[in-house]
This record gives C-alpha cells, structure tokens and sequence, in this order.
C-alpha cells in the first residue's frame, strides 16, 4: 500500500514538465558550452581592458617624470 | 582596490562563475509546478540583487571614507561601485521581467520587490545625474558622496521594509527575506551561495578597472593642464 | 547658546516670510488654483472620482505643494543672511532651516486640506488617521526636501536637480503615506497602520540626523 503510494507521488512528480528531453538527448552540453564560451568572453574582454589600462597608466607616468626631465 | 587585481581572486571569481554556470545548468533541481526547468532562473537572477545591495554597500562606504579624509580614490570608487550597482540592478529588473513574464503571465506584475527595485535604480541614477551637473572636481566628489549616503539611507526602508508590509509573490515575504519555499533543497543553496560570491567578486573586478581607467584619465588631465 | 543661535535663525526666516510672503503665497496659489481645477474638472459629474483618485490627487499636489515650497529654502542672498550664515554653525543653519520649513509645510498641507475637503469632499472614514498620515508627511516632506534643496543649491542646474533627486529618493515615504491613507479611507482604526506609522516617524528621524551629519560637509565647499 505505502508502495503504491510511494509511486503514485512519483508520478505526480514526473508529471510537472521539466526539459527531460534535452538532458537525455545530451543537447543540454551544446546549451551549456555556449555559456561557457560567452562567459569566457567577457573575461577575456576584462584582462584585454586591463591590459590597456596598464599601458595608459605606463604611458601617463613616463609622461609625468618626462615633464619633470624637461623643467 | 588591491584587492581585485589579485591572482587568487581573479581564480577564484573565474572558478565560482563557471561553477555557477556548470552547476546551475546540470545539477537536479526540484521539480516544482509552473516553475519548471526555469527555476534555473534563480542561480543568475537572484545573485544580480544580492550583487546590485553589496556593491552599492561597498560604494557607500567608499563615500563615507571619503568624507572621513578627503582622498578622491575613495570618491572615484565609490563612482565606480555605484554605476557598476546600477548595471546590476538594471539587469536584475530585465531579467525578472523575463521570468515574470513566464511564470506569473506579465512582465510588470505590481509586484512590491519589482516596483521598489526599480525605484532604488532610478535613486542611483539620479546620483549620476548630479555627479553629471556639477563642474568642480572637489565640489563634485564632497555633493556626490553626501548624496550616496542619504540615498543608500532612502534605499534601505524600500529594499528591506516596505516589501515585508505588503503581500509578495516573491519567496519569503512576510517576515524572512530569504527563499522559504526553495529551503527544502540543499542541493541548490549549494550553487546559489557561490553564484551570489561570483557575481558580487566580477562586479568589484569590474569597478576596479574603471576606477584605474577613470585614475590614469584624471592624471592625463592633469598633466596636460600643466 | 545653541538653543538660543536656533532661535535666532528661525526668527529671521520668519521674518523674512512675513516681510515678503513670497513662499507661502506662491505654493498657496500653486494649491489652490490646482484644487479649482480639479474641482471644474470634476464638478458636475458628481461623486465621479472614486477615494483612491481623490487621495491620489491630493498627495500630487501635497508633493508638488512641498517641492515648490523647499525649493528655494537655500537661494536667499541678501547681506542680513550673510551675515548670519558666517556667523552661525552649519548644524545649527540646517536644523533651523528644517524647523521652519517643518512649520511652513504644516501650515500650507493645513490650508491646503482644509480647501481640498471644502471643493473636493471629504471621503475619509477614520479623519484622525488620515491628518495623522498628513502630519507625519508634511514633516517627513519637508526634511527630506531641505536635505535635497540644499544638496542641489550647491549644484549648477539646480532647479532641475531637486525633482531629479527629491522625487526617487521620496517615493517610500510616499508608499507609506498612501497605506496610511488608504486604511483612513476605509475607516480602519490607528491600530491597523501602526506599522506604516512607525516606519515613517523612523525616516523622519533617520532624514533629520543624516541632515545633521551630512549638511556641514555640504556647507564648507
């Protein structure tokens, strides 16, 4: 009897629709891929920024003690 | 500000993000009706609020510090935070209008959390506003970070209290903050705890770098008016 | 000697009004030439607002009222007020000004109801509850709106700049009011909004002591 109802809440759990098919057809990879692409993206985007604020700060100091050199 | 150009903190915020986006993607969640597979949603909506309150926090400490000493770091910072919490907030407000829209029928749906959201955006945009009026560099940084105070002290009755007095179709209104009907599953406070930590840690990355841009522009400024 | 530098602050501004009456008569007119048109709007049609736009109309004319009336509380020029600003420490400065915009507004939201009710009716059930609600919004208004006055006077687009900062930064107080009221409106006792109420007596003491902390770095630039 407990068994019985022990499925008959599975079933009503199963019947909730979730996307079932996509993770057993293993397409749900590509969907997750894809964010993992786009988010590595815009963390290269950061370090690229970095990168150039770096040489701008490299750029603005030499141009200081450049200045100093001059006076 | 040292902080974000760490090594172990660019790894760990580049590990938690793709941890959140792995896990939030594959790991069971708990089959709920009319949510569905879109209470995945939850792992990159939610951590945008959390993200959006801790940051514009981190910024209204930097005004305090501010004027506590005068250093225009503090006040470049405190810029910095802030716009990075309107980013946040705006994408918060888009992101629920999506989910609202599939799960509660409307994209604006009156709720208490979503109106007060947008409000404290619009407060935050309005400190933009006034940093964009005012022409005098110390003048600027003095106005801006009184007003960052009073409107973080405007925005905590509207994120924290007024939601709790009026009925919410948001989780956990009416007393707690948190997600009762979520607490039952341990398994998602698993990657909603390290989502909130990896939006928050890519948020104050972010504003770092641009307070360094803003830093190297006002130098460039300076040397050039010389 | 602090008591005494209030007073003498409060005084001037009074005397500033009485002498020249510009603020309380302008938001007076602003008040009730609205309440007129609102009244020729309405009339005819009679009972055809319903009580959540009759008390939606009069918090819009209580903000705008209050808006109007802080707006130039920092734009006195003149050598008397110089003369007294270099005199007098900011904090006192700000809480003096808080006080008398304080009793400006009630005064003003007192004449302003009492001729709303007169062309619009009255739809209140609970009355006490709802000057209740009037009282602690004047008051909370009028702090508010000092602060932002005084932050946006330092401001080169000024007048802009108070409905830009004032209207975001106001709108929970507003939330709260209108709960108030609404519960008014449908005759429940004091007891059913106490929260609201608590809440908005606690923003009026956090906006009176962020004004008192923050106002003196505002004053020095």
């Amino acid at each position: 009897m407990s068994n019985l109802l022990l499925s008959f809440t599975r079933f009503a759990q199963d019947q909730i629709e979730m996307a079932d098919v996509l993770r057993s057809s293993g397409k749900i990879y590509v969907v997750v891929a894809i964010l993992v692409l786009v988010l590595g993206g815009v963390i290269l985007y950061l370090f690229r920024l970095e990168k150039k604020i770096s040489k701008l700060e490299k750029e603005v100091s030499d141009e200081t003690t450049g200045a100093e050199y001059n006076e | 500000m040292k902080l974000a150009s760490q090594t172990w903190f660019r790894a760990l915020t580049i590990a938690l993000l793709l941890y959140t986006v792995l896990a939030g993607m594959l790991f069971d969640v708990p089959r709920l009706p009319i949510l569905n597979e879109s209470i995945r949603a939850l792992y990159f909506h939610v951590p945008m609020w959390f993200g959006m309150v801790i940051i514009l926090l981190l910024s209204v400490i930097h005004s305090i510090r501010y004027l506590s000493g005068f250093d225009i770091k503090n006040d470049v910072l405190a810029t910095q935070y802030a716009n990075v919490g309107i980013l946040y907030g705006v994408l918060g407000l888009l992101t629920g209008m999506l989910w609202a829209n599939y799960t509660w029928g409307t994209p604006w749906h009156g709720d208490p959390k979503q109106t007060t959201a947008a409000i404290a955006v619009l407060i935050y945009l309005a400190y933009s506003v006034l940093r964009g009026s005012i022409e005098d560099g110390d003048r600027k940084a003095r106005i801006a970070a009184v007003y960052n105070i009073f409107a973080f002290a405007a925005m905590i009755p509207l994120l924290f209290i007024l939601p709790r007095l009026t009925s919410s179709m948001h989780p956990g209104s009416g007393g707690n903050p948190g997600f009762n009907a979520y607490d039952l599953d341990s398994k998602m406070r698993m990657v909603f705890y390290p989502s909130v930590i990896a939006f928050t840690a890519l948020g104050i990355w972010i504003a770092s770098l641009y307070t360094r841009l803003q830093f190297a522009r006002n130098s460039f400024e300076e040397n050039n008016q010389q | 000697m602090f008591f005494q530098e209030l007073w003498q602050l409060l005084k001037k501004d009074l005397k500033v009004e009485l002498r020249r009456k510009t603020s309380i008569s302008g938001v007076l007119l602003y008040l009730v030439s609205s309440i007129f048109v609102l009244y020729f709007t309405f009339t005819g049609a009679a009972n055809s607002i319903g009580a959540a736009t009759w008390s939606a109309l009069f918090w819009i004319l209580m903000l705008f009222g209050a808006m109007n009336a802080m707006a130039t509380s920092f734009y006195e020029t003149g050598e008397r007020n110089q003369y007294y600003y270099c005199v007098a420490s900011p904090t006192t400065i700000i809480l003096a000004k808080a006080v008398y915009n304080i009793l400006l507004m009630l005064l003003l939201a007192a004449i302003g109801y009492a001729f709303y009710i007169l062309l619009m009716g009255n739809k209140v059930e609970s009355s006490a509850v709802f000057v209740l609600a009037v009282f602690l919004a004047s008051a909370g208004f009028s702090t508010f709106l000092t602060l932002v006055s005084a932050i946006s006077a330092k401001s080169s687009r000024s007048p802009f700049l108070i409905a830009v900062l004032g209207f975001p930064t106001i709108i929970p107080m507003i939330m709260l009011v209108i709960k108030i009221s609404k519960n008014a409106i449908a005759g429940l006792a004091l007891e059913n909004s106490m929260k609201e109420v608590l809440v908005l007596v606690a923003i009026n003491i956090i906006s009176l002591t962020l004004s008192y902390l923050l106002f003196p770095y505002l004053w020095r630039s």
